[in-house]
């Protein structure tokens, strides 16, 4: 998929090789005085990965294109609340699609309640949406060799964390799982998942 | 790192970052962070790092077209918000966003009759723009009184008046919480406007000890407004209101000018 968006580009913005080397944080900075290019040069940038995690998180590509939209218009309004000593810009943008997809899903959540909680009562084991695609990418990536290093509890009850947002309790109810088993599944999990990133 | 900072603190920090937290040990982690212990954010800014990773890890998937054209069109208007001499050009921008990001959801269920009634949409968009920018900015107020209204209204919902004091004996100011959200809603009026480098923050006190629940400005009226969106669940002892370093502070430094 990269492939293809890198050959074809971004219809309407110019080129990378036509452009001079890019600073992230910089584009930021540009951003938060209004330049429109380098909102482009973001959004070139960021995007494809933004959308990933928009899709794997949502797993309704209308709704996260939808979303891709409302993120890179946070950008547009507050690159000036950025802050490089915390995180970097990818960082930043991410964790903004995280928390927009997160209030998509609570409100989903909300609404079928009911459902969930007819299919928590047969102990249907509900896995996180797209995580085929997950698998195929983990494969050929440095995350997916440190995410290969955790037990498969561990790893379902960080991805459930991360990519559907629930809590100790909720994810020990959709487990049924005991609230201490959890979380320590979840600090194990975590303490091995930044050894093996930080050894790969 | 702040005097309280213990091993239990770290342990929380990756399921913190994770957002997995929750009950008795979010608070617990909540308060401890708003002490300003160094050690636990700078920790945090590492989990937070290496989740940053994870979330690049998912395979890229390359956006619309559309998508595109409306980031496109998006950086072509002049500058956003924070520059006020460009404010318009860029709020009507965003509200025109916002509502085609209304409309593209809309049109990718229903496929090519939508594709037909999307150029028909553009064209009634382009003779309505000053009603579209007025659309994104009602619907974004009318969500958020909803929310504050939803707060409001909530069976457990308790009300704290707080009082004026000092230079503001006039001023005063409502809390409302709800316990069974879990938020909470704050309004003020008659506070006097503050210079650029100053806020107002919002505190709960809880065992004595300070919590922060955020900042907020007040218009020209005097009247400023906040969501809390982690709110106490139990009962509090105070909720106050200081004026501190413009993007607050972790602990209160400042003259208090509201409390009750």
């Amino acid at each position: 998929m990269l492939d293809s968006w890198g050959a074809r580009g971004l219809s309407g913005f110019p080129s990378m090789d036509q452009r001079t080397p890019l600073n992230e944080t910089d584009l930021l900075r540009r951003i938060a005085t209004g330049d429109g290019d380098a909102l482009s040069r973001v959004f070139e940038l960021h995007s494809p990965v933004v959308l990933g995690l928009l899709v794997r998180m949502l797993g309704v590509r209308a709704e996260a294109e939808e979303v891709l939209q409302e993120v890179f218009l946070q950008v547009w309004m507050q690159a000036d609340r950025y802050e490089e000593s915390r995180c970097s810009p990818r960082g930043w943008i991410l964790m903004l699609a995280r928390s927009r997809a997160l209030d998509r899903l609570r409100r989903r959540m909300s609404q079928q309640r009911r459902e969930d909680e007819v299919a928590a009562g047969e102990g249907v084991a509900v896995r996180p949406v797209g995580t085929a695609r997950l698998e195929a990418s983990e494969q050929r990536s440095r995350v997916g060799t440190a995410l290969g290093v955790l037990s498969p509890e561990q790893r379902h009850c960080i991805e459930l964390a991360f990519f559907e947002g629930l809590t100790h309790t909720q994810i020990a109810e959709r487990l049924k799982a005991p609230l201490g088993t959890v979380k320590s599944r979840i600090l194990l999990g975590m303490n091995k998942l930044r050894q093996a990133l930080s050894t790969s | 790192m702040s005097a309280d900072h213990s091993l239990r603190h770290e342990e929380l920090l990756p399921a913190y970052a994770l957002g997995a937290v929750d009950g008795e040990d979010l608070r617990e982690m909540e308060s401890h962070l708003a002490t300003g212990c160094a050690e636990c954010r700078r920790q945090l800014d590492l989990w937070q790092g290496d989740l940053e990773e994870l979330a690049a890890s998912v395979e890229p998937v390359a956006p619309s077209d559309m998508a595109r054209r409306r980031i496109q069109k998006l950086a072509g208007t002049a500058a956003p918000v924070r520059s006020r001499p460009s404010r318009w050009p860029a709020i009507l921008a965003a509200a025109s966003l916002l509502v085609a990001v209304f409309f593209g959801w809309r049109q990718a269920r229903l496929g090519e009759e939508m594709e037909r009634l999307g150029a028909e949409r553009d064209r009634l968009a382009r003779q309505v723009s000053g009603l579209d920018q007025q659309l994104g900015l009602a619907r974004a107020e009318a969500n958020r009184m909803a929310e504050s209204l939803a707060i409001i209204t909530s069976p457990s919902s308790r009300a704290i008046v707080l009082a004026g004091l000092g230079p503001s004996p006039n001023a005063k100011g409502h809390t409302f919480v709800s316990p069974e959200r879990g938020k909470a809603v704050f309004y003020a009026f008659d506070l006097p406007a503050l210079t650029p480098d100053k806020t107002y923050q919002l505190w709960w006190i809880e065992g004595g000890k300070p919590v922060s629940a955020g900042v907020f400005k007040v218009d020209e009226r005097g009247t400023g407004s906040i969501q809390v969106e982690r709110a106490p669940r139990g009962a509090t002892d105070a909720w106050a209101v200081t004026v501190e370093p413009a993007g607050g502070v972790p602990q209160p430094t400042g003259e208090m000018v509201l409390k009750g």
